[in-house]
């Protein structure tokens, strides 16, 4: 078995609606596992997204805790959390979120800077990435307004994974993406998984859903089924019946 | 109609601290152009509307001759000018004397009146102000009620050599011409007891009050000269006070035209701002809500219907600030009036101004429609459909500016230049406010450091020369006088310094200085061009004077006194304030050449400690009578010049705290605009693990490289200019060059300190970073 990566036990989260709480997740115990491609479903209003913004740092639990190796981050102040998410985490974003006012590899650097002091290495480590992605030295140096959606979201990855995170974190990275633009991200997504990087990815679509090796099902706050697909394999149509019958007996 | 009101107050709900801002700018601005427009188009119009009121005169003149013989001698020649419209001759006291003024001592000439014949007066009547019930005393002018000077039954005691006269204060009066010591001219008004008193009294000369109301007032220095010419021819021998409309209007109102035109200054500097403050609004609000146009426009509202949404908005944001700081004008009026007063000494009844509410009206209400139209023209550009999809860009991306890739800046820096050269309305703002500033700073440093720490820069500017006391000795004791001087250890500089007035061509007054040797004048700064004079035929000109007259150094005058004439050669310039820069200065033996001075005043420097006033009181005991008057001139600066020290110090701390409420504004403005702009980005940052410590300061140096680079450039430029541009607003009294020293150090020290306030005062407004959750941005939109 994989090491744990990251841990919840108990984890709550709560909102006040016009002074009524609305608990959004409940009591939820989960362990993510080092090289795992893990795969969030569930319907609108589920928790996806709450569960993934309390798992990566962004927001902080109503009560219970994360630990991340044998750090509590849930108890960390919001620039502590910005210190963690920087140092171990990484995100592509369904709107993507280019800074406008920076071309495609200032965006890039001004995430890695953050981290890595070493220049030289960090450009050297963009390009990489770029070439990975396939994106050329020429877009490199547009601006976000000036490439594709498709080309965008690639930039979005190349970006999360500058700072060569423990997890990458995704929230629906193909939803505002067209078919085949969406295949080619997700096919990024899978090649970095498939060289060991960690992914949790929120997603309500089946074709993206696929991809992970292990699928999370929620349902008003709480896990309530578990389902292992085993490595991604293309043209596996065991792996999308055995997905499909997990998300009819959870009710999809 | 009703759509656009809607839309209207929809926009005002959304943009609460902008309208709030724009509304508390255009208050500002109403409020200073306001009260610049009531100084300038009315104040002084008030001196017009007291004299004539009183029906004062255009010329007064105080003779101390009261015989018959004289009076009917003067009748006359009143009488054969044809310029001579009313005329009066009264008969008054002439009294050379001190008194306790404003924390100081006053030295002047006043003159004596008896009360009830003065109010009874057909032409330059007194109007009594404050009465009381005392029956017995003195009526001073109201330009003494003032401050803490004096009140209804306080003792006022008048030193004249060494007699001193003390008399119950009984009231109050106003009079347009001799009201005020700041005009030469100063009466007294006693109750029929004392006059009668002082008649008895041998060192208070009778004398004879001429006042003359000319056909043309115009002609009034002109008219001025003639008859005291022809006295003079007559009775070589008699000595003269006099003042003109010429120079009481324009001496009277110095401290308005100062305030005005720092005032006037400032209403433009804070219009500007409200302006810009204005146009980056609508350009925001365009940016913002394209989308929600680009909607209303598939809706069917047309180019110009979303325009006048602005022009509505701003229009109507500008008129109600504008009308609520004509109000707040009126409110603060008598706080500026009682500035005003306390140098004018003409009571001001602030009434509704009709001129200056329409001119601020129109002119905020014409620039705001000016700008509306100029950053609203872009709604027409509005393409429905990539309005719709997602705006029309805005952004300038013809430049990658501090590319990462090569840059060698640390990291939080290239992105704060990046925000910094993304931002160009915002770069404009900074440096129109920055330099604006620096002068403000640069003209608060320089009155502080030439007034406020130390009064002798502004006296020497102001008054000339001073020195510790002044005696006015008789020509045939001087002598005697200089040897007791001479031997008296406690004396360091003794040395003639005697005005007198003299005529130059057109009869204009000049008051000329008289010395033996210019090299003992204390302030050699009093020769501000070529050199002080060494001959019988040379003289120092006052510059404004040889301004107006188109004369240079070099050239030759004719001057007249005691009816004689003689030619000098202009060796250089000087200035002083006294009489608004009609001053000349030459040598005793140049004087010679047209006449003599029977009374000879010495200016005395005293060694440290030594008690000026025991020194003059021995003179006057060791000389007698020969001593017409002595003054302890340190005293009498300090009672003259704390008036315009308070002036002063009152404008500059106006002008700081207006200058800290407008910059706070526009910083607050620029602040909340940029993290408007920047939310999505900030959010994007956090969210990528930059911490809000880290974009705070982020923020705060974007402003920084505009901050600086202005703020350095302006202070550089306000130390160049601040001197001439003093001069300029003093040029109404004189004044051609300023030499204030500039205190290089403090205003840098300053500077550093306000660009550090202005880091930690956009660091503190850029705290609600902290409000931006990253988790935001990971929700679909």
């Amino acid at each position: 078995m994989a090491p744990i990566l990251l841990k919840t036990e108990n984890l709550s989260k709560s909102f006040s609606n016009g002074g009524a709480l609305q608990h959004v997740l409940r009591n939820i115990d989960l362990q993510l596992y080092k090289g795992d491609f893990t795969v969030i479903m569930g319907a609108s209003g589920a928790g996806k997204s709450t569960l993934l913004y309390a798992l990566s740092g962004m927001d902080t639990p109503t009560l219970g805790t994360i630990t991340f190796g044998e750090k509590i981050i849930s108890k960390l102040s919001p620039d502590g959390l910005a210190i963690f998410r920087r140092e171990h985490c990484g995100f592509v974003f369904q709107q993507i979120y280019l800074i406008e006012g920076m071309s495609i590899m200032d965006n890039v650097l001004a995430a890695g800077l953050l981290v890595n002091q070493n220049k030289k290495a960090l450009i050297g480590h963009a390009r990489e990435l770029f070439q990975a992605v396939d994106i050329s030295e020429e877009t490199q140096n547009k601006f976000p307004s000036q490439i594709s959606g498709g080309e965008a979201q690639r930039v979005g990855i190349v970006r999360a994974l500058i700072n060569s995170p423990e997890i990458l974190f995704a929230d629906e990275p193909t939803g505002a993406l067209n078919s085949k633009t969406g295949l080619d991200v997700l096919n990024t997504l899978t090649r970095f998984n498939e060289a060991g990087q960690s992914v949790v990815m929120v997603t309500h679509d089946m074709r993206s859903a696929r991809r992970g090796n292990r699928i999370l099902y929620l349902k008003d706050g709480i896990i309530t089924g578990e389902c292992n697909l085993g490595s991604y394999l293309p043209e596996d149509r065991e792996r999308h019946k055995k997905l499909q019958n997990f998300l009819q007996q959870m009710g999809w | 109609m009703k759509k656009l009101i809607l839309l209207v107050r929809a926009n005002l709900r959304r943009s609460k601290t902008q309208t709030i801002s724009i509304f508390v700018l255009v208050l500002l601005a109403s409020m200073l152009l306001n009260i610049w427009l009531m100084l300038s188009l009315d104040y002084k119009q008030n001196f017009w509307r007291c004299h004539d009121r009183l029906n004062a005169e255009h010329v007064t003149m105080i003779l101390d001759n009261s015989q018959d013989e004289f009076c009917n001698f003067l009748e006359e020649a009143v009488k054969k000018e044809k310029d001579t419209s009313e005329y009066s001759i009264d008969k008054a006291f002439w009294l050379s004397g001190t008194v306790d003024y404003n924390g100081g001592m006053l030295s002047s000439n006043f003159f004596i009146l008896e009360k009830d014949m003065a109010c009874r007066r057909l032409i330059g009547k007194y109007e009594i102000i404050e009465e009381s019930e005392f029956k017995s005393g003195i009526y001073l002018p109201m330009l003494f009620a003032m401050g803490k000077n004096y009140s209804v039954g306080d003792i006022i005691e008048i030193s004249c050599g060494n007699h001193v006269l003390s008399y119950t204060v009984c009231g109050f009066y106003n009079s347009a011409m001799t009201g005020s010591h700041n005009c030469g001219m100063c009466a007294f008004l006693v109750t029929e007891d004392v006059w009668q008193e002082l008649g008895e009294k041998a060192f208070v000369p009778a004398s004879t009050m001429l006042s003359v109301r000319l056909h043309d007032k115009s002609q009034s220095e002109a008219y001025e000269a003639v008859i005291k010419n022809t006295v003079s021819k007559e009775f070589p021998s008699i000595r003269a006070l006099n003042n003109s409309w010429d120079t009481v209007s324009k001496s009277r109102y110095i401290s308005q035209m100062i305030c005005s035109g720092i005032v006037s200054a400032m209403a433009c500097f804070v219009i500007i701002i409200s302006l810009v403050v204005i146009a980056s609004g609508i350009t925001n609000d365009i940016r913002e809500n394209m989308k929600n146009l680009g909607a209303l426009k598939a809706a069917g509202y047309t180019s110009r219907q979303l325009t006048g949404v602005f022009y509505i908005q701003f229009l109507g944001l500008t008129l109600t600030g504008g009308a609520a700081g004509i109000a707040l004008s009126y409110c603060l009026f008598p706080a500026v009036n009682e500035m005003m007063v306390s140098q004018t000494g003409i009571p001001y009844n602030i009434h509704f101004l009709f001129q200056p509410f329409v001119i601020t009206f129109l002119v905020l209400g014409g620039t705001s429609i000016l700008v509306v139209y100029l950053s609203s023209r872009t709604v027409k550009k509005i393409d429905v459909i990539a309005a719709l999809r997602q705006g029309v860009e805005t952004h300038n991306f013809k430049k990658n500016y501090f590319p990462l890739i090569h840059t060698r800046l640390p990291l939080q820096t290239a992105l704060a230049l990046k925000t910094t050269f993304s931002g160009a309305k915002k770069n404009i703002t900074v440096c129109i406010t920055m330099l604006v500033l620096a002068l403000i700073m640069v003209f608060s440093g320089v009155m502080i450091r030439n007034v406020v720490f130390d009064i002798q820069p502004m006296i020497n500017l102001i008054v000339g020369e001073i020195a510790d006391s002044c005696v006015n000795v008789a020509a045939e004791q001087e002598e005697e006088f200089l040897e007791l001087l001479y031997k008296d250890d406690r004396v360091e500089k003794v040395y003639l310094y005697n005005d007198i007035e003299v005529r130059h061509v057109g009869h204009i007054a000049l008051n000329l200085i008289v010395t033996d040797d210019c090299t003992k004048i204390n302030n050699q700064n009093m020769c501000i061009e070529g050199r002080f004079p060494k001959f019988e035929n040379e003289l120092l000109l006052g510059a404004k004077y040889a301004q107006e007259q188109g004369l240079k150094v070099g050239d030759e005058i004719t001057l007249t006194a005691d009816g004689n004439s003689a030619d000098y050669i202009i060796c250089g310039f000087t200035q002083t304030s006294n009489y608004l820069g009609k001053d000349c200065l030459m040598l005793r033996s140049g004087y010679k050449r047209m006449g003599v001075i029977p009374y000879l005043s010495y200016y005395i420097n005293t060694a440290e400690k030594v008690d000026i006033d025991v020194l003059n009181r021995e003179l006057t005991e060791k000389i007698g009578d020969g001593i017409k008057y002595t003054v302890n001139i340190q005293d009498a600066i300090a009672g003259t010049v704390s008036v315009y020290v308070s002036v002063i110090i009152m404008i500059v701390v106006v002008i700081l705290i207006l200058s800290v409420i407008i910059i706070a504004f526009v910083l607050f403005l620029l602040v909340r605009t940029l993290l408007a702009h920047k939310k999505h980005d900030y959010g994007v940052l956090k969210a990528l693990g930059f911490t809000t410590g880290q974009l705070i300061v982020q923020t705060a140096l974007s402003f920084m490289p505009a901050v600086l680079l202005s703020f350095a450039v302006g202070l550089i430029i306000s130390m160049l200019v601040i001197n001439p541009l003093i001069a300029l607003f003093l040029s109404g009294i004189g004044m051609v060059k300023c030499t204030f020293e500039i205190p290089v150090g403090w205003i840098m020290i300053m500077g550093a300190g306000m660009a550090g306030f202005a880091f930690g005062f956009v660091c503190l407004l850029a705290v609600r970073i902290r409000k931006i959750a990253p988790r935001e941005m990971l929700n679909g939109e």
